[in-house]
Order: structure tokens, then C-alpha cells, then sequence
């Protein structure tokens, strides 16, 4: 029974780190159509900049994360101004320049940062475990989890409850006729997309405790999360999570009696059956074109 | 799309060993043909097809294992444990050589193998892919996705696979009583043939009826599925088609470099070609390969040290952008372009000079 527990406590544990780095690609494909495919840089570049402020000035983790989504959002914001807004209609091609602006942020950190490894302190007050359930479970894990529950709500708000979240809404439906009432979409897709980028750059902050960090350490992280959002469908968020969970307690019980590897393949070969019957993926129910 | 730039091409690729004399060099060559037959198969695929395989790498590799595990089996004992066990099995504590390494024993099986697998591969993938209607981005992912896996199981099976080394040491490829040393003109002349066979076989197929109908697929395909065609086969097909290609090329690929190894289908292999294509015109047969070669020949050039390969991999990414930003049609499209630009001029200055009488002759 404890096995048990300690099975569904890992499972959690992954998921929330899988939404954490899926939720900003999400909302990304999900409201503008884009794949980005950069995701896994914007990771590695929260991660760097946890790292930088944490070695060069002395900043907790804790403290970094919000000048952290600022830093990342910035960046994602120029990349969507000066690249991807030139790329309108053809959405094939925002693959190939997403993948491009990838190349050239992972080779920026590797030529400027070097490709050690860097490691990121835990926070102190973290840094120990709690017990839930008879089971002793670090507590950074816990906070992690609580973490990924908030910026989901929060994004639900912003998308649900606020004045640019209905713009939002209305240009996903139709643009022209959101333009003919005064939206200005240019800008809103500015500000998605750099949403969706500070959000993948605090994930990549909160992970970078867990593991170690490198220029290439995004690539690992975009696979999987693309795999959340294919078997999630992309038009919504409470897919997301629900398959980010899935996931999450599906691979952490493969690797629990195989291996990660195997887990990865497995779940792969299950996504890939599950799209000749449901391609619309499991929670939606519009079809992907 | 004429076939004259095809044959011209060919002509150069063979005349090649008349200038190079340096077998170094030689060798270098075949490398960068061979990753432009690999371009080829994705201009198949991505520029007629309009499917964009990031995964293109897979392909390759298998077929790249395929003739790795063949010419594994071929080496002389000293290189293998008893009973011709190869060595990273003795050192993996394997006793006996798992069955789907048998039939490796045999050339023709495993150069069959080499194109049939991944085109089955391929085929069944599609099957999954096409047959649910994914379509654009997704499919893209999909790919992509299985590669990476892929990939990862390889490095994983190290006692079957040879891990993250891959299968180094092998013997050389002989047939018909040609012995195909790495740096001898045999090799050479079997890459150039590669290259002229890929080439037209690409080429016969866009011509095909079949060939027009995944290019309609690629422009409007719903149009298409109106008109009664069964879309999801037609892409199957030229899915297969292209797999088949890569995979041949990663033969290759193993007897020009002398080894396999997983970074044959790493996602640096399969972003490498996407930007090959995308640079020599993806709806070019000969501007892709064209791409291949020239980028993948400067990097080579240029990567002399280690400092400004990686420089190099940032400027490729930034040329990527613009590229595809600005130039959508890549090299190819810019050759076009120019050509009707001097044709046209051609045009009227004969026009000036013979009177407007011929003009008008002339643009009728």
C-alpha cells in the first residue's frame, strides 16, 4: 500500500513538473497556432537565469522567479515582434523559424555561458521533507506541485477573467471580425506569446534545483511536452492537465517496473495508436487541421 | 522542373574524381553527396509531398545500422568474441547473438533491409498518421518525436546496439568482387551512382500521375478528397518513398564513415537536413541536394577548429531565419528568379534591336 502511494506521490511529482513546461506551449499553439519550437530554450533560459542571479548576485530562487518570467517574457516578446509576426499565414514555417531562434538562443548561452554544467542551490527553507500520508516527501516536490496549481489558475483567470483574455478569445474565433472591433491582435499575440515564454522560463527556473543545467538540457523537456499537448488537444487547458497527469502517473509506473526509456517508448507508441482514434486528442473535441 | 539541371549535376558529381586527386578529399566528397541524397528524400517529402518530417534523421539511421550490423558480422575474428560474436556484445556479457541479428549474416538481406524497413517503418507510421487526417504542425511532431525515442532505446539497448559508441570497427563492404575501401574511387563511384539513381527516381515519381496528385494534396488538399482520390494513401506512398531514399543514404552514410552511431538520428542530423532543404530550395530536387552539399561542405571546411563550429551553428541558425523569413523558396527560387530576369531581358533587348515588329513575334 506505502508502494502504492509512493507510485501515485512520483507520478504527481512529474506531472506537475510535465504542465509546468506544457502549459506555456499550450496556450501558444492553442490561441496563435504556433508550434513553438523554441520552448525548450526558453526552459534553458530561465534555468541560466536562476542560475546567473543565484552565483553573480546572490539571489534566492525563491526571490528570482518573477525577475526571471520578466527576463524570459522580454525575450519572447522581441522573438514573436521581429520574427513570427512576419510569418502570418504560413504556420508550416513558424516550425522551421521557431526551430532556428532554438539554434541560435542554445548556441548564444553555449558560446557566451559555456556548456558546463551549472548547478542552482535549493532553496533553504525547501530543502528538507514533510511527511504526507506516512510517506516522507521533499518539500521542495510539494511546493513545486502547490506552484503549478497556482499559474494554472492564474492562467485560466487571465484567459477567462480579464479584458485581454476576452481579445484573446475573440481572435481565436475569428480575427478579422475581432479587428473590426477595434483589437489590435498584433498586440495581443505579442503579449500570448511572451506569456507562454515567461511561463516556460519559470519552469525551467523551478526544475533547475532538480536537475542539473546545460544549454541542451530544453530539448529533453520539449519532447515530453509536446506529447502533454498532443494527447491533451490543444484547445484546452483542462486537457492539458489532465493529460500532463496521465503522463506523469503513466511513466512514472513504466519506470518504476522497466526504465525511463522504456517508459518514454511506451507512452510514444500509445499517443501515436491514440491519435488513429481520437485525433482530436483526448478532452477536445475540435478537430486538429 | 526540367530534367537538363538533373543530368548536368550528375555529370559533374562523376567527373569529380578527374579533379580531386587527393583520396582524403575524395573521401570528404562522398560524405556531403550522401547527406545530399538524404535531402533529396525530405525535398520529396516536404517540398511535393508538403509533409514536413523533422524526424527525417530515423530513416537514415536504420538504414545506417542496417549495413553496420551486416559489415559487423563480416569482421575479422580478432575484432569479434567467439564464434564471430561482435565485440561490445563479449564486453556486454551477451552469450549469443540475438535473433534479429541472424540475418544480418547476409549482405543482400541487410541492403534490402536497409530500404525496406525504414519504408515499412515509415509506411506504418504514415498508416497511424495520415489515416486519422493529422495534418501540417502535428505531423511534424509525431516524427520528431518517434526519432528522439527512437533514438533514446538505441542508446539504451546497449548489449544489442552498442549503445551510445554505436557499432564501430567494421569490415569493408565487398560485392561483386569489389572491395569498397572508404577512400578508394569505388566508393566514390557507388555514391555518384547512388546520387544519379535517387535523383531520377525522385525526379521520375514527381512527373508520375501519382507525383502531380501528392503535389495537388500538397496545394488544397481538400480539393483533392473531393475529386475522389484516396489522400491518405497517396501520402502513405510518398511517406514510404522518401524513408526508403534516407535510408538507402544512411547505407551509405556507413560505408563512407566506417561506423554507426545514434547521432545518425539525433535531432542535430534532422534539423541539419531541414535547413540544407530549406537553404537550396525545398521544391527543388537539385537545389536541395545543391544545399546539402555546399552548406555541409563549408561547415566542413570551416570547422577546422572546434571554436568556430560553434560560432558556425549560430550563424546557420541565424541564415535558417532569414532564409525561411525572406526566402521561402530558398537558392533554387533565387536562381529562378534570375534566370527569367535574364531570359526576359534577352528578350527585350532583341526586341529593341530587331524593331517592334519582332517584339511582338517574339511574346505571342
Amino acid at each position: 500500500m506505502d508502494q502504492f502511494f509512493e507510485q501515485i506521490i512520483t507520478g504527481l511529482s512529474i506531472g506537475s513538473i510535465l504542465l509546468l513546461v506544457a502549459l506555456g506551449l499550450s496556450i501558444i499553439y492553442g490561441s496563435m497556432g504556433i508550434i513553438n519550437l523554441a520552448h525548450g530554450e526558453f526552459v534553458m533560459l530561465g534555468a541560466y537565469t536562476a542560475w546567473l542571479l543565484q552565483s553573480h548576485f546572490g539571489l534566492g530562487l525563491l526571490a528570482s522567479l518573477i525577475p526571471i518570467f520578466v527576463a524570459v517574457a522580454l525575450i519572447g516578446w522581441v522573438i514573436e515582434r521581429f520574427v513570427l509576426s512576419l510569418l502570418n499565414n504560413r504556420p508550416l514555417d513558424t516550425i522551421l523559424a521557431t526551430w532556428g531562434v532554438g539554434i541560435v538562443l542554445q548556441q548564444g548561452v553555449r558560446l557566451t555561458v559555456g556548456s558546463e554544467l551549472r548547478y542552482v542551490q535549493l532553496p533553504p527553507s525547501l530543502s528538507d521533507s514533510m511527511v504526507i500520508v506516512g510517506l516522507s516527501v521533499s518539500s521542495y516536490r510539494v511546493f513545486l506541485f502547490l506552484v503549478t496549481i497556482v499559474l494554472f489558475a492564474v492562467t485560466w483567470l487571465l484567459m477567462n477573467r480579464t479584458t485581454i483574455g476576452m481579445k484573446l478569445r475573440a481572435i481565436m474565433q475569428d480575427r478579422s471580425v475581432a479587428a473590426s472591433f477595434g483589437i489590435n491582435a498584433k498586440r495581443v499575440y505579442g503579449l500570448t506569446f511572451a506569456y507562454g515564454a515567461g511561463l516556460a522560463g519559470l519552469a525551467g527556473a523551478l526544475v533547475s534545483p532538480l536537475k542539473s543545467v546545460s544549454p541542451d538540457m530544453g530539448t529533453g523537456y520539449v519532447v515530453d511536452a509536446f506529447m502533454v499537448v498532443v494527447l491533451g488537444g490543444v484547445q484546452s487547458l483542462a486537457g492539458t492537465v489532465a493529460s500532463a497527469f496521465i503522463l506523469g502517473q503513466l511513466s512514472g509506473a513504466i519506470a518504476f517496473l522497466q526504465n525511463d526509456t522504456v517508459a518514454k517508448a511506451l507512452v510514444l507508441l500509445a499517443i501515436v495508436v491514440l491519435i488513429r482514434f481520437r485525433p482530436e486528442g483526448l478532452f477536445t473535441t475540435r478537430v486538429r487541421a | 522542373m526540367q530534367i537538363a539541371p538533373i543530368l548536368i549535376v550528375c555529370a559533374v558529381v562523376f567527373a569529380l574524381p578527374l579533379v580531386l586527386n587527393n583520396d582524403f578529399l575524395l573521401n570528404k566528397v562522398a560524405r556531403y553527396l550522401v547527406l545530399g541524397i538524404l535531402t533529396i528524400s525530405l525535398a520529396l517529402s516536404w517540398g511535393f509531398g508538403g509533409i514536413l518530417n523533422l524526424g527525417q534523421a530515423m530513416s537514415f539511421g536504420i538504414g545506417s545500422y542496417a549495413m553496420a550490423m551486416a559489415l559487423k558480422l563480416k569482421t575479422i575474428p580478432v575484432h569479434t568474441g567467439s564464434g564471430g560474436l561482435p565485440d561490445f556484445m563479449v564486453w556486454n556479457n551477451v552469450a549469443r547473438l540475438p535473433w534479429f541479428w541472424e540475418p544480418f549474416k547476409s549482405i543482400s538481406f541487410a541492403i534490402a533491409a536497409g530500404i525496406i524497413v525504414p519504408a515499412l517503418v515509415a509506411a506504418g507510421l504514415g498508416w497511424f498518421i495520415f489515416r486519422s487526417r493529422v495534418t501540417g504542425v502535428y505531423v511534424s511532431i509525431i516524427t520528431l518525436a518517434t526519432m528522439v525515442v527512437l533514438n533514446l532505446v538505441i542508446i539504451d539497448q546497449q548489449s544489442y546496439t552498442g549503445g551510445f559508441n554505436g557499432i564501430t570497427d567494421l569490415a569493408q563492404l565487398e560485392l561483386f568482387g569489389i572491395a569498397f575501401d572508404a577512400y578508394g574511387r569505388a566508393t566514390f563511384y557507388l555514391v555518384a551512382t547512388c546520387v544519379m539513381l535517387s535523383l531520377l527516381v525522385a525526379f521520375a515519381f514527381t512527373c508520375s500521375r501519382a507525383g502531380l496528385i501528392v503535389q495537388a494534396i500538397r496545394d488544397h488538399e481538400g480539393r483533392v478528397r473531393y475529386f475522389g482520390y484516396d489522400v491518405a494513401t497517396y501520402q502513405i506512398f510518398v511517406f514510404a518513398l522518401s524513408a526508403a531514399i534516407a535510408g538507402l543514404a544512411g547505407m551509405l552514410y556507413t560505408i563512407v564513415m566506417e561506423f554507426a552511431s545514434p547521432t545518425f538520428l539525433g535531432v542535430q542530423l534532422s534539423l541539419s537536413v531541414v535547413v540544407w532543404c530549406a537553404v537550396g530550395g525545398r521544391q527543388s530536387l537539385v537545389g536541395s541536394f545543391l544545399g546539402a552539399v555546399l552548406v555541409a561542405g563549408m561547415q566542413g571546411a570551416l570547422s577546422e577548429s572546434a571554436a568556430f563550429l560553434e560560432t558556425w551553428t549560430l550563424v546557420m541558425g541565424v541564415l535558417f531565419v532569414l532564409v525561411v523569413l525572406f526566402l521561402p523558396k530558398g537558392l533554387a527560387g533565387l536562381a529562378q528568379v534570375a534566370w527569367h530576369w535574364i531570359v526576359h531581358r534577352r528578350q527585350v533587348t532583341q526586341g529593341i534591336a530587331h524593331g517592334v515588329g519582332r517584339t511582338r513575334e517574339g511574346s505571342a
